[in-house]
């Protein structure tokens, strides 16, 4: 690196690139912006109600991507690797909701003689906290877990190995799912109080806008789980400690730190959040599949990057972020709803051009790299 | 230590992979090896294989005759695949046996994609004693698959392969029982616009050869009709989330949403329409969209919904028998998990009648099928009367080209409109 920066500028292949891509950027983004004009001023397509429920749905998968997010970035900031298996992991929490959901259902608590009435229907808020605190365990456990199958035998390893072992993780998780839960698609039964497609109705324009009860409870729990774990890491003994590992395993551990407990924690509390965000997935959307995991998982990494990966703030930022760019993307630019995702990736490209250690994401020294 | 204990891990993963495995290819292996085996023929059979086209699959004693069905059996879309199977396998129970061969159904999961139609097809092409398949299911799993069985000609009878294109490649393999998306999309668009009335519709579909192929051709007819396309898109398949495009589209304020795709995404577009300021436009799907799956995922969301199936099969002693045994067999009414199950049968069927016809006895007893003329035989389906109604093969493939039966969702329960 040293007698990199001594000796003078040469017009390389690399240096060629650097004028090329912020030209390329330019041009992505400028064509962004007229697409913008045409549709927003020009032909006035769309009036607010539209913009108000894009909105709406952007912000609820936005927070479900944030939180799949932080658990990429947690893990990314202690270890320097990606935990491929972490869309896994909310996977098997979506499933320990969905049938905590089913446990609750079936149990009957109508008094001798009136119609049957489930536990779940009758006591929403108990059976929804139960399946959140379900999810969240069980996530929680299979993040330990899997730390301590498929990533602690490799800590010293080269930095390529865990990863490798992270993607086998990830298929090894999907197929046990396949085999133990058949691979058939299940619908998640919500209590009837916060039946899928219910909520509070706006009139704008003279037309229903629907914010549903589920997604309102996705939005907030995401945000408030958010700045809890924003406080616990900044505030706390442990957060501290999570803080000290990142920056430097050794001298943490002179510093009298445990560092593998602390990434085991590290582990358990991405868990805990891929959990939540897994029952949130599955009271919102309301399906439950042993795929369930792998796209919102991949986005979610895409989340992590754009927000620049290692930052917590930052992942929320960019899950936020990602969302709202797949919902109103489309119908913004004027371009099919078939193309959404490569809307949300030139996006990326084009922040990543500009800002390479994504938004918030700073510039990591050469030693810790 | 980490090392010992990270071997144990590795160890025991092998032991469940292994456990996992199937164990059943020993059986296929005496059917490659046969014809090399099969010196002491007769002279008919020599003679009858070596001027076939493509030659003939040679059962030897104690081995079946297969019949494979390629079809989703896993996934959002299970319910055709699984409803295929299970009326194949009751055709197969129902044949019987030809010179002691027993008939045989190897259903395998393509999961109606391109790229399993493919690995199935050559599954299938691999295995001698394989010599007709009744699918694929799905349109897009059947483009992949057919150049496969061309090559080495073994003849398809799809019960539900609906994309117009497939009987246009000039295939010599590929045949077809239902209508084709053409047939469909022009009915539902007629429909759409002559008896409900509707004048502003918007199309969507999932992108695949079906899905897209069957929008496009309703779309094409209710504008040549006089009715106002308000959009034609495709979505992505396999999402749980479809609001975004729905409330895009409701800006247009269309009479109806017609959607040419699977139940997966059927659903959830129903489901998603609540909340996206469509609650009063009608969801108008098509034959991939039907089943018992549409109605018990989607609830009250579903009500109104109309849908399409190939016509309903008359009452005949024939579909009695075939219903009862079916009811007998898998609990469960045919035509709920999918509008194929007479199909299916009827295909299966076909398949082993045409078999019947061409297969000789060996003089070394083993049974001789040659594939060219089996193929010639299935396109050949003249008069032939099934469950669902008579079939005559045109020269391309196409052997029934009625048009679609429509239904209504009311209180739960599909009711045939028309």
């Amino acid at each position: 690196m040293e007698s990199n920066l001594k000796s003078p500028p040469k017009l390389t292949r690399r240096n060629y690139s650097k004028i090329i891509r912020p030209i390329f950027g330019l041009l992505v983004f400028g064509s962004i912006l007229w697409r913008l004009y045409e549709v927003l001023i020009a032909q006035q397509a769309y009036s607010a109600e539209i913009w108000v429920r894009l909105l709406i749905s952007g912000l609820i998968i936005g927070g479900v991507y944030a939180l799949i997010a932080i658990g990429y970035t947690l893990v990314y900031g202690i270890l320097f690797m990606i935990n491929f298996a972490h869309g896994e992991i909310m996977m098997i929490g979506t499933f320990a909701g969905y049938f905590l959901f089913e446990a609750t259902k079936s149990i009957n608590v109508a008094a001798e003689g009136s119609p049957p009435l489930s536990f779940s229907d009758a006591y929403p808020l108990i059976s929804v906290i139960l399946a959140f605190l379900v999810g969240m365990t069980v996530a929680a456990t299979a993040g330990f877990f899997l730390e301590k199958i498929a990533y602690r035998p490799l800590r010293k390893a080269p930095r390529l190995v865990p990863l490798i072992s992270a993607i086998g993780a990830s298929f090894f998780l999907q197929n046990a799912a396949q085999l133990l839960f058949s691979p058939q698609v299940r619908d998640y039964t919500n209590p009837q109080a916060i039946a899928r497609g219910s909520g509070w109705s706006l009139i704008i324009n003279g037309s229903r806008v629907v914010i549903t009860y589920t997604g309102a409870l996705t939005f907030i729990l995401s945000i408030l789980l958010m700045i809890g774990l924003y406080v616990m890491v900044q505030k706390t003994k442990l957060g501290k400690a999570m803080r000290a590992v990142a920056s430097d395993k050794n001298t943490a551990a002179l510093m009298g730190i445990d560092v593998d407990a602390i990434i085991s924690r590290t582990f358990i509390i991405s868990g805990a959040l891929a959990g939540a965000a897994g029952v949130m997935w599955g009271l919102h959307n309301g399906l439950v599949h042993f795929f369930v995991g792998f796209l919102p998982g991949i986005k979610a990494f895409t989340a992590a990057v754009l927000g620049g990966i290692g930052n917590i703030p930052g992942a929320m930022l960019g899950g936020m972020f990602l969302g709202l760019i797949e919902s109103l993307g489309p119908t913004a630019l004027g371009i099919s709803y078939q193309l959404k995702d490569v809307i949300a990736f030139v996006i990326m490209i084009v922040i990543l051009i500009f800002r390479p250690s994504g938004i918030l994401g700073e510039v990591l020294s050469e030693e810790k790299v | 230590m980490k090392v010992s204990r990270f071997f144990i891990f590795a160890i025991i993963f092998v032991m469940i992979l292994g456990a996992c495995a199937p164990t059943s290819p020993e059986v296929e292996e005496p059917a490659i090896d046969a014809p090399a085996v099969e010196e002491p023929v007769g002279a008919d059979t020599d003679a009858l294989c070596a001027n076939d086209d493509y030659g003939c699959a040679v059962i030897a004693p104690g081995q079946t005759i297969k019949i494979g069905m390629g079809s989703p059996m896993t996934g959002g879309n299970a319910a055709f695949g699984i409803d295929a199977e299970q009326a194949g396998l009751i055709a197969v129970a129902d044949a019987d046996d030809l010179y002691g061969f027993q008939f045989e159904l190897i259903a395998e999961d393509d999961g109606g994609t391109p790229e399993g139609g493919a690995a199935v097809a050559n599954k299938f092409a691999a295995d001698q004693t394989l010599v007709g398949v009744a699918g694929h299911l799905f349109s897009g799993a059947t483009f992949a698959a057919l150049p496969i069985y061309e090559e080495i000609g073994i003849p398809m009878l799809s019960p539900s392969a609906t994309n117009p294109d497939l009987t246009r490649q000039g295939s010599r393999v590929f045949n077809r029982v239902p209508f084709t998306d053409e047939a469909q999309g022009a009915a539902a668009a007629e429909y759409m616009y002559d008896v409900l009335g509707f004048r502003k519709v918007a199309f969507l579909h999932d992108g695949q050869d079906y899905g897209k192929g069957l929008a496009e051709i309703a779309a094409a007819t209710f504008e040549s009709l006089g009715g106002e396309v308000v959009e034609l898109m495709g979505i992505t398949p396999g999402e749980a989330d479809y609001s975004p495009v729905l409330s895009t589209i409701a800006a247009k304020s269309p009479d109806a949403l017609y959607f040419g795709g699977y139940t997966q995404e059927g659903v959830v577009l129903t489901n998603n329409m609540k909340t996206s300021g469509m609650e009063d436009v009608v969801f108008f799907g098509c034959d991939g969209t039907f089943g018992v799956d549409y109605l018990s995922r989607t609830g009250a969301n579903g009500e109104g919904t109309y849908h399409a199936t190939p016509r309903t099969p008359p009452e005949t002693p024939k579909k009695d028998a075939f219903d009862a045994a079916y009811i007998d067999r898998w609990g469960q009414a045919p035509g709920e998990l999918s509008p194929f199950t007479w199909n299916s049968y009827d295909c299966t069927t076909a398949l082993i009648e045409k078999v019947r016809e061409v297969a000789v006895l060996g003089g070394d007893g083993s049974l001789y099928i040659p594939r060219g003329a089996l193929v010639d035989a299935v396109r050949g389906l003249a008069n032939w009367q099934g469950i669902s109604g008579t079939y005559t093969c045109a020269p391309v493939g196409d052997c029934n080209i009625e048009g679609p039966t429509f239904w209504i969702v009311e209180n739960g329960e599909f009711v045939a409109v028309n």
